[in-house]
Formats: C-alpha cells, structure tokens, sequence
C-alpha cells in the first residue's frame, strides 16, 4: 500500500517535471537539435536552389573541403580572433568586475555602462565602429592626424583589420562577462578577506589567494562559452568588412564562410560541410576544456 | 557543489542566450516591418495589407517615390491595390530565395540577370508566355532583345523588361577648370582620360584624378574591357575571357591607375567611390544611369559636376557601355496571377513606361520612350547616357553568374592593390572560372 503511493506520487512528480521542461526541450529539438542532423545530413549533397533537386554526392564536399586553402586560412583567422578576443575580454571584465565589487560612489552607474554594449543590436554597434574606423573620415584618424600621427587602415589592412574586428568583439563583451564576474564575486565569503586582512596580505596577494581560486567556476563557465562564441563570430566582420576588402582573406571567419557559400552563392551542401567543421571543432576544444576543468578541480 | 554551480551558470547562460536570439530576430524583423511601413505611408492608400493588396518586391529606395506614382495610377485605373516593398539589393537575393523556399515570394518583383535562371529553372515564376501574346499592352519587339532574352528560358518568358541602364563618366568642372584641362567630349580616348587623371592627381593625396567601386564592375572596368577588344564571358557562356588580349590589356591599364591615380584601395573599400566624388575628392567616376537620383540631388555635384559619354578606345575606336535591364516578374504560386499580370502588362505598356522615363525614375526599356527622361534633371547633359546607348554590351552573366563574379572580384583586389600583376591574376581567373562554367548544368 505504501510502496504504491510512492509509485504514484513519483509519476506526478515525473510528469510535472517533464511538463516543466517540455517548453525548454521543445524550442531545443525544433530549433537546435533537428537542424544539426539536417545540416550534416545536408552536407552529403550537392544542393539546387530552394531545397528541391538535391543531388548525393557523397564526401565530395568534404573533399572540396579539406582541399580548399580558404577554408583553413579562415580557421586560422578565426583561432586568431578567439586568442586575442577570449583572454582580454575575460582579463578586463575581472578587472572592471572587482573594481566595481568595492563600494564606489556610483557602481551601478558604471555597471549599467559597461552593460550597455551587450543591449545594443550588434548590427548597429557594427555601423557605429565602422564609421570610427573609416580611414578617411573616422574619428579615429582624425585624432591621429591631430597629433601628426598617419592615417591607419583599421579594417583595410590585413595585418592589423582582424585586431580591429576582435577589439570590437571584446568591446561589446566585456560588460557580459563583468556581470558574471560581479556574481561570481559576490558569492566568496567576506570572512576569508578579513582573515587575510589579519594575516597581513596586501589586496594583490588577496587576488590571487582568494579572489581567483573562489572564482574559478565562473571563470570556467565564461571561458567555455567566450570560446564558443567567439569561434562563431560573424555579425562584425559581415557588418564592418565589404567582400572586395583586401584585407577580408585574412579576417573571414568560419562562419563568415558558411553564410557566403549557403546564403550568397546558394551553395548550401558546401556551407553545410563548414558549419560541420566548426561544430567539430567546437566540440573538440570544449572537450578539452572539460576534461582540464575535471582534472583542476579534482586536484 | 562547483558543478550544481557551474550547471545552473550554464542554465542561464542558455535562457540568455535565447532572449539575445529572440531579441535579434526581433530586431531585424522590426527593421523590414518599418521599411514596409515606410512604403506603406508613401503608398498614399494606406489601408492595411489584405489578400487582394498585391506586394511588390523591389530593391532601390531612390526609385521607390516615383514607382509608387505609377503603380497608384494603376489602382485608380483598376482598383487593384499593390503594395511596395524595398529591400536592399545586399539582402534581397537572400530574402527572395527564403520567400521562394518557404513558398511565400512577393507577388510582382524585380527579377536580374544575375539570378534568373535558378528561378526559372525550379518554376517558381509565373509564366507570362500566353499571357504576353494575346496581350495588345505589351509588346516585346518593342523592348531590345537582349533584355527580352534574359528573362526567356527554354522559350518561356518569365518576366516583361522594365528600363535599361547605360554608364557615362561624370567630372568636376572646377576641378578640371583648376588644371586647365578641356571637359571630356565625344573626342575622348581612353588614354586622353589616363592622361587627365595624371594632371588632376595632387602629389599630397588631397584629390585624385578617378574612383572604381571595386565592388562594381558593371559601372567601372568592364567596359573598358570590352571597348579594348577583351571580353568577361564568350558568346556562347562557355568559357571564360579572362585569357584575351583585351581583357588583359584593360585589366593593366585599369591597374596603372588604379596604382598612380586612385585613392588607395583600403580607401575605397570603406568609402566608395560616388561618396568620394561626392565629397570632392577625386575628379572623375564612371557611373550608371540608375545612380541619377542619388547624384543629382547632391549639392555637391548640383554646384560642380557634369556627365559626359564615357571615353573610346584609340585602336578599336569602340565606345562601349555595358547595359543591363531589370524584368518584372510574378510569383507562380501568387493567389492573384490575374492581378499580378495586370500589374505586369500595365508596367510594360508604352504609357506606364512612358511615365518611368518622364519622372526621370530610369531609362525605360520601351522602345522611344527614353527623349523625356533627359528633361528631368535639365541641369545636367544627360543626353550622355542616350548617347552611350550607341555601342551597347549586355552585361556579362550565365548559369552561375553570381559564384564566378564573386570569385573574380576577389582575385582582381590584388591587381587594384597592386600586390600582383594582371598577366598571372587574370590566367589565374581564367582558369578557376572555366572550371566554374564547366560545373553549370
């Protein structure tokens, strides 16, 4: 008798859980989880326009793939991004974050400031910097030129337009990642500062015994999908770079790719095997990065 | 503990995620929706969208206004209500192509050489063929037949010709006055032109003597190329012309200006050519007749500037301009093909077309309906464009235009550089290029 009610009881519970999670689950599987297994198996196909007349091909496309030096020059390009935008964005939002942790006059001032980058539509955060970067009438070369500085082509030049781009990435950022941080802050006890305090270290021996460690989950958390996002940068270089920009080789990202081939030149087989080759890379490196997290944390 | 605390970190992260994703699309949606609504309001009859208000897909702004004029002259003579729609030309290939995925195209829109043949080829146009023929509105052996051609697969006409488009090259008279040089005129060779930008380049980079949008070819090189003799694509669309000796010739010639006598490539990419000539900084642009609006309204170019033809070359003593021609089209699966086909036959008939040219919107594709559309910026020598009209080429395309034109215009970034030379840039071309058309079906 007893035994049955708990039965019982378990199934409402079960089924009220299920019901909870059915909204989240949902949008997941219609939106995410069926359009992966749709593009890969898209990616066997040489693709006619509007979805009708696809041919088998097979790896063909993969071939195509391995075989295509843009592909691997805009995989570097976009290693390059993820190491300059991952590590200064996180570097600067702790900073930012710790700083504004103190009681300052003014800290939400300063955190809705720094916020604000991440509420504005990156079409327009886009526009804005292309304008500042513009090499004959930016702003920045205009300061430049006022202290007898020449002109820089921020987004024109292939050696330095990726640093522009990631510097607009980290720009829009930063505030995320700070309020993450600020969380994260906000959950270390005060205790252990005081006993620091009485123990006689100074505020950067505190940083690093105390502030850093008790962070470490956030930050394991923020780097994670810092790192995925910024592997699937696209709106900033699709917004700010035109396709004849010389420096557009060097700077073209992943995605930046898989949108010209499936959306431009309606090559969709051919877009889909490089969005699978970024889905294999992500998984790849974020594998790594959980394994390292276990090892970290275990020790 | 960690991980609960990392998972539950995660959980939000995604439901961010989400609302940035809902809040993006959002966004964009409410872009075009205020585009639309911007039609709408110019419309004049601004009674809400139904199902018998056809939508009308196009991708220029500047000839929004003076199509809204003809299509409400259409809903007086007919009481068929149609709606215009603008997206720019950079999303509306991607919106068209999702509309017709989806089953959802717009009921009249622009069509282009460039995409035709994908559109006809799967059926989603309507088939005007019969409609044309027992029409006495339209009559296509009133439209040049290279327009007609475009728009015509395995014998079936998919869309009526709308205007053409000539170039001609505009100056800066005081610019020109500065450096003593006389205006271009019909006597014009390309070298004199080369010459001209010589002396009206400053050594201190403040103006410069001529402009390319590098990221159009119709308006700028390729007309060079064929009045040198050379040629993009053979007759036949089979083979790429990258591997003639004219093309080759104007391809260097294009690049020693381009080296001595342009702004620096990086330049122009983030500024453009018509903005910089707007802003006087170079003397010299070549440009389509479709830019008239834009440039003619300028104050700058109103107070400095005029057309002339574009300039021939000495040794085939050729002046060519490379011409091109929109079609109007029909969804097939619209829910009113006969409204949509009305639409059509009045936007292809001589008084509709009439209009197109007297507003001054482009130059019609009807046969003498173009000596009016001179008169509506009378400040300038428009008659440069009808004169181009002369030595006309239809402007390159096949199966597959848009893979292989983005292609070259990715590999000519390094001639206009000048990091390579057009010899070894453009053998290069002509061989990914003939492996692109081989790939056509």
């Amino acid at each position: 008798m007893k035994r049955r009610e708990r039965t019982k009881f378990n199934l409402k519970d079960f089924l009220w859980g299920w019901l909870f999670l059915l909204p989240t689950v949902a949008g997941l599987l219609i939106l995410n989880i069926i359009p992966i297994f749709q593009t890969i198996y898209q990616s066997f196909f040489k693709t006619g326009a509007f979805g009708k007349g696809n041919i088998f091909v097979g790896l063909q496309n993969y071939k195509k793939l391995f075989s295509d030096a843009s592909i691997w020059q805009a995989l570097f390009n976009t290693f390059k991004y993820a190491i300059i935008e991952v590590p200064f964005s996180i570097a600067i939002a702790l900073v930012f974050a710790v700083l504004l942790n103190k009681k300052i006059r003014g800290r939400t001032v300063y955190r809705t400031i720094y916020f604000l980058p991440m509420v504005a539509a990156p079409a327009a955060i886009a526009m804005v910097w292309r304008w500042l970067y513009n090499s004959k009438f930016g702003l920045l070369n205009h300061l430049l030129n006022s202290i007898g500085l020449e002109s820089v082509n921020w987004v024109a030049d292939p050696s330095i337009a990726f640093i522009s781009i990631a510097a607009v990435g980290i720009w829009s950022v930063v505030g995320y990642n700070m309020v993450l941080f600020l969380a994260g802050l906000q959950e270390i006890p005060h205790d252990y500062y005081e006993a620091a305090e009485i123990d006689g270290a100074n505020a950067f021996r505190q940083f690093f015994a105390i502030t850093l460690p008790c962070l470490s989950p956030t930050m394991f958390f923020v780097t994670v999908t810092r790192v995925i996002g910024a592997l699937q940068v696209f709106d900033v270089i699709y917004m700010m770079m035109d396709k004849v920009n010389p420096a557009i080789y060097k700077t073209q990202s992943l995605v930046y790719l898989f949108y010209k081939y499936s959306f431009v030149e309606y090559n969709k087989g051919y877009g889909s095997a490089i969005v699978v080759l970024l889905l294999a890379v992500i998984m790849a490196i974020t594998a790594v990065q959980v394994y390292l997290q276990k090892k970290w944390s275990d020790a | 503990m960690k991980m609960k605390k990392f998972a539950a970190a995660l959980m939000g992260l995604s439901m961010a995620v989400s609302l940035t994703a809902c809040g993006g699309s959002a966004s964009s949606s409410s872009e075009s929706s205020s585009e639309t609504s911007k039609a709408e309001t110019t419309q004049g009859s601004s009674t809400a969208a139904t199902g018998d208000t056809l939508t009308v897909a196009i991708w220029d702004t500047n000839q929004e206004p003076g199509l809204t004029k003809i299509i409400n002259e259409f809903t007086q003579k007919t009481g068929i209500k149609a709606q215009i729609q603008v997206t720019p030309w950079d999303q509306y290939w991607t919106m068209l192509e999702a509309g017709a995925s989806g089953g959802s195209l717009p009921d009249v829109f622009w069509m282009h050489s460039n995409e035709i043949n994908k559109y006809a080829k799967y059926e989603m146009l309507l088939d005007l063929t019969d409609r044309i023929k027992s029409s006495d509105k339209v009559e296509m052996d009133k439209f040049p037949e290279d327009i007609v051609n475009i728009y015509n697969y395995n014998g079936k006409q998919y869309a009526v010709p709308k205007d053409i488009d000539t170039i001609a090259l505009w100056y800066n008279k005081k610019m020109f006055d500065e450096a003593g040089l006389k205006y271009p005129d019909e006597s014009w060779t390309w070298d004199d032109f080369k010459n001209a930008c010589a002396k009206l380049t400053k050594p201190d980079g403040s103006q410069y003597g001529y402009a390319l949008s590098p990221s159009n070819n119709q308006d700028g090189w390729y007309n060079m190329v064929y009045a040198m003799g050379g040629e993009i694509i053979s007759e036949d669309k089979k083979a790429s012309g990258f591997d003639k000796e004219g093309t080759i010739k104007a391809i260097e010639f294009i690049g020693d200006i381009a080296k001595k006598y342009m702004p620096k490539y990086e330049t122009l990419t983030d500024t453009g050519a018509t903005v910089l000539f707007e802003s006087g900084k170079v003397a010299m642009i070549t440009q389509g007749s479709w830019m008239l609006a834009e440039l003619c309204n300028n104050d700058y170019v109103k107070a400095n500037a005029d057309v002339a033809v574009l300039p021939k070359d000495a040794t085939t003593g050729r002046r060519v301009s490379i011409y091109n021609g929109l079609g109007w089209a029909a969804a097939a699966n619209t829910k009113n093909p006969d409204a949509a086909w009305q639409l059509i036959e009045y936007l292809g008939s001589k008084e509709a077309q009439q209009k197109q040219s007297d507003l001054g919107i482009v130059i019609s594709a009807y046969e003498g309906t173009t000596e009016n559309w001179v008169k509506a910026y009378p400040s300038f020598n428009l008659k440069a464009y009808l004169d181009m009209m002369k030595d006309l080429q239809i402007r390159p395309y096949s199966k597959s235009t848009v893979v292989w034109e983005n292609m070259l215009s990715e590999k000519l970034v390094k001639v206009w550089t000048g990091e390579s030379d057009a010899k070894t840039v453009c053998a290069d071309i002509t061989k990914e290029m003939n492996a692109l058309l081989a790939e056509e079906e």
